[in-house]
């Protein structure tokens, strides 16, 4: 009974982050050792992305997400941003084809956890849900492509390009809720990063599945207690699945995601080792072909930024011109969940100017 | 040489000496941090406790249906916040197991804390995750769905109604924690006691290096922050492995209740939680430089001292101020004052009372040896003054301790088979006839071989109080009968059942008796709605959950206009099944979902629960007693020590050392036994200020007073170990050979 248990609590730690970098597994335990027989299928670089298919679960891994985040404007030309994100993680592993258990046993064959938030005006609001799988309470579908939890959710609209997300938090007509009801319009198709989506997380090849919709249009409503804010903007939405997503000594990770004003696209990430950091990255040119970057041609250094992350970054591709400063507005943008780190919007300023969004985990106190 | 290692180089000669202090200091801290430790995690196990009975509100179907997963999964994709909470029974067992979803019920409080509920942890039995309680082979299984606090409006296929697991318990457990304080003080007290006395005997034993120091221009004031910093220094050095081993034993003390800790979490988390070393840390210290500061306040306080003449005089007084505070104390800080007043008058006396004996002895012996014996039994009685009164005290507290749990468990116990007499408890639901079911009864169980039930009324009255009308609660019962009449009454008239069955009389809850000034016999004013009652007291009964007044009165005399605020049925079915009840209910009333509690599982839900409250608190008890005994014996040890020429003299003037050994065997056993026969009234009496004194003062009730003279017995068998002990480590010390005192000794063992 208790080992059960005590698997379900690392699987809390595995879903969001156990924050000790010191610590072999990592953030989010993510770089833990998958055993040889846990029966969990692990992606290559030989593994091939299907669409729709891979919008929807995949129990035979361990872990995935679905992941937006948007930069807004209010309809007085305020920055506004906003985050959406939701996490399986399987605690048994099952292929495709088995059937799913029976809900009225309540299994806990994967738990599922939902985080939203927005912020704006130098705050920031954010909510967690957590839920068991297979009993209808979370999940997702690709065809119709949806995801949700409890009333939090992502669905298709009239057309498989039209999203709709829901997310509140709290109760209605109270100083403390905040909601957010968005219309987007998906543009382009999804970009594979890495090797034709098999994105390294470490030179020795763990990695994960990943691919990006980088050019989404938003309309909405943002509700922060009493007040309602019209909104628009862009998004940037991410799926990515593994089983065993770090390597073991990896710390955490620092992660861009970039809306130039020029069209182009810039994806970046770092996953901190004790002596060495692992880079790569995809530069989306406008009207051009996604190209992977090696990680020797990314340069990403973090700033004098305040505490309790650095909040200033330095970002650059000498092959592709490009050399940017990276800043977060003040604030706290700190996911203080289960396993808290740091989401925000970012200003570009440099060789381009634009907006993007910047996720840090792993540090001690995000 | 400075003055600093002059003074230390004592504990270089008397290595001893200094572990012995150290040792104390080490393990007084260890008992302060257990306590704490072990009264923190009492206070949170209670607290859990409560949080468990408290009412909150759960989902029902309108269709009466039995709730789902579909259901659930239905209301959180609504966006309400509700948690399944699965009662199972497994086959084959008689104890229910509950099935929770910890991850449903971090919408409950918003925190990231997937471990608990509303802010308590979810630990130990009953409690498992809920697909371990759904793969179990059920005898008996009912899914319930717990709505948190103010949440919106249901879909129109469901409705919220309360769900409690048993009575509030509130204020029972209000009163136990407040008892647990007060006796966590004393523990404070005794500890301070035994360092003190530890401290006191070093420095006698350092007066010859205080003298040379002050012939050689060292100032009093020097020395004196000297022995600060070098009590500091020994504080710092045995504060963490104090701490470290207090925490240690707690959790060592809480491995003995796995059984009621395993389960969900990891038991550890009940071991190391909190931050439970701050406070004792803090404390000890505090305690230590106070322990240390008084000898500088001495001259002070000698100037206030009457001397020694009229010192038991002034103990005396004390002790009956105290007395006579603790009799009419209306407040509960006079009742303490009042408290600390008595134990501080005992404790001055109790050395003093033994001298006397022993002086008295002297006289009335005939015989050298004995008149020898005496001499020395009241010595040891001066010197041991402190740790022997700390041992009195620890030895009372133990008793106090021992029968207010024992009280505790009983009143628990007994006031929830009280409250929870019926096995099952059925609502009337909102708009029911409550007289269909009433007539359905009356025909279908005529008799307790088909089933025993009543039907409860409640609402307000008001009552005169002097000249002046106040509101009542009103308890209405039809009929009275097998299924009240064996509460345990406090006060009552002769067959206070059939009187008030008859409508004759009232019976009144204790809270209003004791506001009051009621007693049986007495005539109460009673309005409900507007038609005057002037009605015997039959019957004083105990009710602890609530500081409200209550009126218990037969239903037939209840006006037909009275308002009736809520209304149940209490059901124990005997050959008719419970089923056919309900469905008759259900049926009767044209409501399929009816709100019905099982009160067996309740009551063993709740007595499980406070289960783990009264192991801790036994284990705390425990702790004091070998922190006194072990300072006793290491007292006993370093004390007699210096007595040792004397020993040999008596073998010089010719007995054996068996009949040396024999007289300080009995010497020994005559001490301890002294202060264990002197604690068992003060343990009777502090017994009866907690549970009769202090609950009235705090709550408005009273617990039941008992004493539990075998284990008076337990005690004074513990206190003839200890007793033995010393003498066992004195016959060691015998065989070795012994010096003439030293001048240093003159102010320790000298005295004659």
């Amino acid at each position: 009974m208790r080992l059960r248990w005590l698997t379900m609590m690392l699987v809390y730690g595995l879903l969001a982050g156990c924050s000790e970098p010191g610590t072999d597994a990592g953030f989010a335990g993510l770089g833990g050792t998958a055993g040889p027989d846990d029966g969990f299928e692990q992606p290559g670089p030989g593994t091939e992305l299907v669409f729709p298919r891979d919008f929807g679960p995949h129990p035979a891994h361990r872990i995935e997400w679905w992941y937006l985040t948007a930069n807004l404007e209010t309809d007085t030309g305020e920055p506004l941003g906003l985050q959406w994100t939701q996490f399986r993680q399987a605690i048994e592993s099952r292929d495709d084809e088995s059937p799913s258990p029976e809900p009225s046993g309540w299994p806990l064959q994967a738990a599922w956890m939902a985080h939203a938030a927005v912020s704006y005006r130098e705050q920031h609001w954010f909510g967690e849900r957590l839920a068991r799988g297979y009993l209808g309470q979370a999940g997702a579908t690709a065809e119709p492509f949806q995801v949700w939890l409890d009333h939090w959710q992502l669905t298709t609209g009239e057309s498989p390009d039209q999203w709709l997300v829901q997310v509140s938090h709290g109760q209605p007509d109270t100083e403390d809720y905040w909601a957010f009801d968005l219309e987007l319009t998906v543009r382009g198709a999804p970009v594979a990063h890495g090797v034709d989506g098999f994105s390294a997380k470490s030179a020795s090849g763990e990695g994960s599945m990943y691919f990006s919709l980088v050019d989404i249009e938003v309309t909405g409503q943002v509700r922060l207690g009493r007040e309602t804010l019209p909104v628009r903007g862009k998004a940037w939405f991410d799926r990515e699945w593994s089983s065993q997503f770090l390597k073991a000594g990896q710390q955490g990770w620092d992660w861009f995601a970039l809306h130039l004003d020029s069209g182009d696209k810039l994806m970046a990430f770092q996953l901190r080792e004790q002596q060495d950091h692992f880079r790569s990255g995809t530069w989306i040119p406008a009207g051009g072909e996604p190209i992977a970057l090696a990680p020797g041609q990314l340069q990403l250094e973090p700033g004098t930024g305040a505490e309790p992350v650095p909040t200033r970054w330095r970002l650059a591709v000498p092959d592709h011109d490009i050399d940017l400063t990276l800043s977060a507005p003040p604030g706290n943008y700190t996911n203080d969940g289960l396993y808290p780190y740091w989401e925000s919007p970012v200003t570009v300023t440099g060789s381009h100017e634009g907006v993007g969004y910047m996720e840090l985990t792993g540090y001690s106190e995000p | 040489m400075t003055v600093f290692t002059a003074l230390f180089s004592h504990y270089r000669r008397h290595p001893w000496q200094g572990t012995a202090l150290a040792l104390l200091m080490l393990l007084a801290t260890a008992l302060w941090t257990g306590i704490h430790h072990l009264t923190s995690q009492a206070r949170d196990s209670l607290g859990q406790s409560e949080r468990l009975v408290e009412v909150r509100e759960q989902v029902q179907r309108v269709d009466g249906a039995a709730l789902t997963v579909e259901d659930f999964v239905l209301l959180r994709r609504q966006g309400l916040c509700v948690m399944p909470w699965l009662e199972v029974l497994p086959e084959g067992q008689s104890r229910r197991v509950i099935g929770v979803d910890p991850l449903a019920a971090l919408c409950f409080q918003g925190q990231a804390d997937v471990a608990s509920f509303d802010g308590q942890p979810l630990v130990g039995q009953p409690f498992l995750d809920i697909a371990d309680a759904a793969a179990l082979t059920a005898a008996e299984q009912q899914l319930f769905l717990i709505l948190a606090a103010g949440e919106g409006p249901l879909p129109s296929a469901y409705r919220t109604a309360p769900f409690a697991l048993s009575p509030d318990t509130g204020q029972l457990g209000d009163s136990f924690l407040l008892n647990l304080d007060a006796l966590s003080v004393l523990v404070l007290l005794i500890t301070g006691l035994l360092l003190r006395s530890v401290y006191l005997l070093s420095l006698s034993q350092r007066r010859d290096s205080f003298a040379l120091l002050a012939r050689l221009g060292v100032s009093g004031r020097r020395v004196r922050g000297h022995l600060l910093l070098e009590l500091l220094c020994l504080a710092a050095l045995t504060l963490i492995p104090g701490i470290w081993l207090g925490q240690a034993l707690a959790s060592v003390l809480e491995g003995g209740f796995t059984n009621v800790m395993e389960g969900l979490f990891d038991s550890r988390q009940l071991a190391t939680g909190g931050n439970h070393w701050r406070v004792p840390a803090l404390v000890m210290t505090v305690l230590l430089l106070a322990v240390a500061m008084v000898d500088w306040l001495m001259p002070m306080v000698a100037r206030a001292t009457p001397g020694n003449r009229l010192r038991p005089a002034a103990a005396t007084l004390l002790v009956l101020v105290g007395l006579a505070g603790v009799w009419l104390a209306n407040a509960l800080w006079l009742l303490f004052v009042a408290l600390a007043l008595v134990l501080a008058g005992i404790g001055w006396l109790m050395p003093r009372g033994l001298s006397l004996l022993s002086g008295a002895g002297v006289r009335a012996s005939a015989q050298p040896g004995w008149r020898w014996w005496w001499a020395e039994f009241g010595v040891l009685c001066r010197r041991l003054a402190l740790p022997l009164v700390a041992l009195q005290f620890s030895l009372a507290m133990v008793l106090a301790v021992q029968a207010l749990v024992i009280t505790f468990e009983d009143t628990f116990d007994r006031w929830l088979s009280q409250r929870l007499s019926a096995d099952v408890y059925v609502q009337v639901p909102e708009g029911a006839d409550s007289a269909l079911a009433a007539n359905w009864l009356t025909e279908h169980l005529p008799s307790a071989d088909e089933g025993l039930w009543h039907h409860v009324q409640r609402g307000s009255g008001r009552f005169r109080h002097g000249q002046a009308w106040q509101d009542v609660d009103i308890f209405a019962v039809t009929p009275v009968g097998p299924l009240m009449t064996g509460w345990g009454l406090l006060e009552q008239t002769s067959q206070p059942w059939q009187t008030l069955a008859s409508g004759a009389g009232v019976m009144v809850n204790e809270q209003l008796a004791y506001r009051l000034g009621l007693s049986v016999g007495e005539e109460l004013e009673l309005v409900l709605a507007e038609q005057a009652l002037k009605l015997p007291v039959l019957g004083i009964y105990p009710d602890y959950g609530r500081p409200a007044g209550e009126v218990l009165i037969a239903g037939q005399i209840l006006p037909a206009d009275f308002e009736v605020t809520f209304e149940s049925f209490s059901i124990s079915p005997a050959s008719v099944p419970i089923e056919t009840i309900t469905d008759a209910l259900r049926a009767l009333w044209a409501e399929p979902a009816l709100t019905i509690r099982d009160n067996r599982a309740i009551q063993d839900l709740a007595n499980r629960v406070f289960e783990q409250t009264f192991m801790l608190t036994r284990a705390m008890t425990v702790l004091t007693l070998a922190l006194a005994a072990v300072a006793l014996l290491l007292m006993g040890w370093v004390f007699l020590s210096t007595r040792l020429w004397y020993f040999r003299l008596l073998e010089v003037w010719g007995m054996t050392k068996a009949e040396i050994f024999r007289k300080l065997l009995l010497l020994a056993l005559a001490v301890t036994l002294s202060a264990a026969a002197l604690a068992l009234p003060l343990g009777v009496g502090l017994t009866w200020v907690l549970v009769q004194h202090i609950n009235p003062l705090a709550f408005g009730w009273s617990l039941p007073m008992a004493v539990y003279p075998v284990f008076w017995l337990e005690l004074l068998a513990l206190a003839l170990l200890i007793g033995g002990c010393i003498a066992l480590l004195m016959r060691r010390q015998l065989g070795r050979p012994a010096v003439r005192p030293s001048v240093t000794g003159s102010v320790t063992g000298e005295e004659r």
